[in-house]
């Protein structure tokens, strides 16, 4: 589900060059939040997943082309974002649905 | 005329510090988001003015999304008070006026009070308030609400503001074209029916109709069906376009313009940065280090087990000055008063009981600073974060954190608050299911109970098997929880988002306020609630009494052991002679069997010693005894009774010693106690029913049906672990 998600996003001619030689930049380029395993500047590409939550993180500044750090990366558990000011904890469920891209 | 105030902001934006500024109250404040699940009020004079000021709960939005929330925008839409002071975190302004903007939108006549300017200065950022009150069109006033600094300044622009006595009139921001569209045709349905227009202006619910607001969204088909259904198929034609050409859902369209309305806002010179604004804060490389998924659990283990040494090793002092007092009255007393009624009332039911529990008040004034000093540095906001993976795997929530904290996750809590503070969760499942579980931490009151124990049978590792059970109480209620969402609570959990509070340096004020009124509360319910039990629980202990017949008799017995010694050892003990010779010795023990003997008839006589009696056939598989059910029997009132109720048995038989010993060599030298009894009694009352006060709570927040379950489920789980644990250790004979 998320892979085709992938595929829909970012799908300029350079992404689908650099999605055919290299793998592990792969995930580099729009993946979800939750399979970040290091820190640093990322740019929220979208949220998906069940819309009250989406509102709810909206609300709280995660949203669509907002741009966030990693202080915590979760690699499969809760991650820590800095967005907009503040500082958001995440759980694993609600950063697989949010597809970010590296700065 | 009595002038209304109300102070909103986001959670932990100092609401209730400057609430407590105002007013003079001592509600309680914390580096927590979500301290205030309810609103508060209070009173102040300024200019000859009675003001009445109501702290609302903490909010990010003025939607629906939460029960604080619902309780905020409620409250001000059905109360309409004169000003709305909107506390904004002057180091985090961006996010803050976030709310400030809604606000603006619901057309609340606001006044902004810039808290924390001293933190927003240390981070190198300026704000021109006069410029930020410009373009917004309501004053602004910069204030530190810790040390009162800019309140004359506050109140006086919410004075002025309310003597304008303005409609609410409300901000208007653009969502972009395609919103913007749907929005005036939403506007004309609802002004063309009526819709909820006395409440809401036209142009908010048409907003919190995009915004899929559960609330208003329910209220408009109550009262007109129709229009509902006319407003319903528009928002949702809008909803699909968006999710069709932007693939967002209308309100991340409508978030996205607020804070690039407010964006806009911060740069026509509102405010100036000396650094990079999007640099990382000590507070941020801290978390770097302390919410790290392999060092964060390691490091959050190390800190709650320094807190158990510090506040054992630093309580004993002071806790034995305590007892050594209480036993030194005791003494006194004894030798004062003739043998009799009062004599017994004033120690066994005055002395050892409330003793008992006022002597353990160091130990929980230690615990209490230390949970003060995690909560106000703001680390508990991350055991939250860090416990929410945990959680999770037996049905939890991570915000289910601290209410258990708060009911003695880290010893030392009250259930009644943490049954409250369970409403900060959104799921009813995840609620109830925390609500039931929460009464198993080891609160204030138990503590005693173990600290006594553990003391008596374990004393050369106190604060380790303290730990120990503090575990212990997570892991049974973590088991319990992931039974009832298993079974009685089955359903889907509900996703953790925190924000988490910047790390502050907690200030001696706050902390010895939030420990006096924690340590407070304690010694208050001793001199209350825990004396009238006490006092009543000693007379079901006394009455009826022997009869005169079986008195005659034991006074007989006394006699004849008396006229059998010979008339100096007689004299010796009259005198009261120190020493006593051997012989003295040997007729005083004689006589104080005897005296033993008819005490411990009296006991198993009394009303208290029949229930105890009847119950030891069951009780006896867990290895208690009459005297213990009486004590256990009395925790249903108040877990602190235990203590003073087994101070009180086991002092009975004790009236004419002239020794007055301590409770805890007093069970040393029982035959019934040893190390697993002690084990298994401390397991039995960490999980049995929930004392009276939190059965109410219970009650009020759920049902009295799930109050009646939580006591004969928790009872029920309590006695099959001691019984468990009794067996199995006197099988392989550890005690």
């Amino acid at each position: 589900m998320l892979r085709k998600r992938e595929k829909n996003i970012g799908g300029c001619f350079t992404d689908t060059v650099k999605r055919c030689f290299t793998r592990n930049h792969c995930s580099d380029l729009v993946s979800p939040l939750s399979n970040r395993g290091t820190t640093g500047r990322i740019k929220i590409c979208k949220v998906t997943g069940d819309r009250r939550v989406c509102s709810r993180i909206a609300a709280m500044g995660v949203y669509p082309g907002v741009e966030a750090d990693i202080i915590c990366s979760g690699k499969g558990h809760s991650c820590v974002l800095k967005v907009n000011g503040g500082t958001v904890s995440l759980d694993a469920d609600v950063s697989e649905n949010i597809l970010v891209t590296s700065l | 005329m009595q002038l209304k105030m109300a102070l909103a902001g986001n959670p932990n934006a100092g609401k209730t510090t400057l609430f407590n500024q105002l007013t003079g109250a001592r509600q309680h404040v914390g580096n927590y988001p979500g301290i205030t699940v309810d609103h508060k009020e209070g009173h102040l004079q300024y200019q000859g003015q009675t003001i009445t000021i109501t702290d609302l709960p903490g909010t990010y939005s003025m939607t629906a999304y939460s029960a604080e929330e619902l309780v905020a925008r409620d409250y001000l839409v059905y109360n309409r008070p004169q000003v709305v002071i909107n506390i904004v975190d002057a180091s985090n302004l961006e996010r803050n006026l976030y709310l400030t903007c809604q606000l603006l939108e619901l057309g609340a006549p606001l006044v902004v009070a810039l808290n924390m300017i001293d933190v927003a200065e240390a981070r190198g950022i300026e704000i021109n308030a006069a410029v930020l009150a410009q373009h917004l069109q309501v004053p602004v006033v910069p204030i530190i609400a810790r040390s009162g600094f800019g309140k004359d300044a506050l109140l006086s622009a919410a004075l002025q503001v309310a003597s304008t006595n303005q409609q609410w009139n409300p901000l208007s921001i653009s969502y972009g074209d395609d919103l913007d569209t749907t929005l005036s045709e939403l506007i004309k349905i609802i002004t063309a029916a009526d819709l909820m227009t006395e409440t809401y202006h036209a142009r908010y619910t048409a907003i919190k109709y995009l915004e899929n607001d559960d609330q208003i969204q329910a209220k408009g088909r109550e009262i007109s069906p129709q229009t509902a259904h006319l407003l319903e198929q528009l928002v949702e034609k809008t909803a699909d376009h968006s999710r069709l050409t932007l693939d967002v859902y209308p309100e991340a369209i409508i978030a996205d313009h607020r804070y690039g309305y407010i964006k806009s806002l911060l740069r026509q010179g509102v405010i100036t940065r000396k650094f990079d604004a999007d640099r990382l804060y000590t507070s941020d490389k801290i978390d770097k280090v302390l919410t790290n998924r392999l060092l964060g659990p390691v490091l959050m283990l190390a800190i709650l087990f320094a807190l158990y040494q510090f506040t054992f090793s630093w309580s004993e002092i002071p806790g034995t000055w305590l007892k050594n007092a209480f036993t030194w009255l005791s003494g006194l007393v004894e030798t004062t008063l003739p043998n009799g009624t009062l004599k017994s009332l004033i120690i066994s039911g005055i002395i050892n009981g409330v003793g008992g529990v006022i002597g353990f008040v160091p130990l929980i004034m230690f615990m209490f600073f230390g949970i003060a000093i995690l909560e106000d540095s703001g680390y508990l906001a991350r055991v939250a974060f860090m416990m929410d993976r945990i959680f999770r795997i037996f049905g939890l929530h991570g915000s289910s954190v601290m209410p258990f904290i708060v009911s003695g996750g880290i010893a030392g809590g009250c259930a009644v608050p943490g049954v409250m503070a369970t409403r900060t969760l959104r799921s009813p499942k995840e609620r109830m299911a925390t609500l039931l579980t929460v009464p198993f931490m080891n609160c204030g009151a138990k503590l005693p109970v173990l600290a006594l124990l553990i003391g008596t049978f374990f004393g050369e590792n106190k604060a380790r098997y303290m730990f120990f059970f503090t575990m212990l109480a997570w892991i049974v209620a973590m088991l319990a929880a992931k039974l009832l969402r298993s079974t009685v609570l089955r359903g889907a959990p509900t996703p953790f988002v925190m924000e988490l509070p910047p790390y502050r340096f907690p200030t001696i004020r706050g902390l010895c306020i939030h420990t006096w009124e924690r340590t407070y509360q304690y010694v208050k319910k001793a001199g209350t609630v825990i004396l009238g039990i006490s006092i009543l629980l000693w007379a079901m202990m006394t009455f009826p009494g022997l009869s005169e017949e079986v008195s005659t008799s034991f006074a007989m017995k006394r006699q004849e052991v008396m006229a059998a010694a010979a008339p100096d050892t007689r004299a010796e003990l009259q005198i009261k002679k120190e020493p006593l010779s051997e012989q003295a010795q040997a007729l005083n023990k004689a006589i104080t069997l005897i005296g033993n003997e008819e005490a411990e008839m009296a006991l198993r006589h009394s009303i208290a010693g029949k229930i105890g009696i009847s119950l030891e056939s069951v009780s006896r598989l867990a290895g208690f005894d009459w005297r213990t059910d009486i004590a256990l029997i009395g925790g249903f009132a108040a877990k602190e009774v235990i203590v003073s109720t087994l101070g009180t048995a086991y002092s009975m038989g004790k009236v004419d010693s002239k020794d007055a010993q301590s409770l805890s060599d007093r069970l040393k030298e029982d035959s019934n106690w040893n190390k697993v009894t002690a084990v298994a009694a401390l397991v039995f009352i960490m999980f049995y029913s929930p004392c009276f006060i939190t059965l109410v709570c219970i009650a009020k927040e759920a049902s009295w049906k799930w109050a009646a379950f939580s006591m004969a489920f928790n009872t029920i789980l309590a006695y099959l672990m001691a019984v468990a644990v009794f067996q199995i250790g006197t099988f392989f004979s550890l005690g």
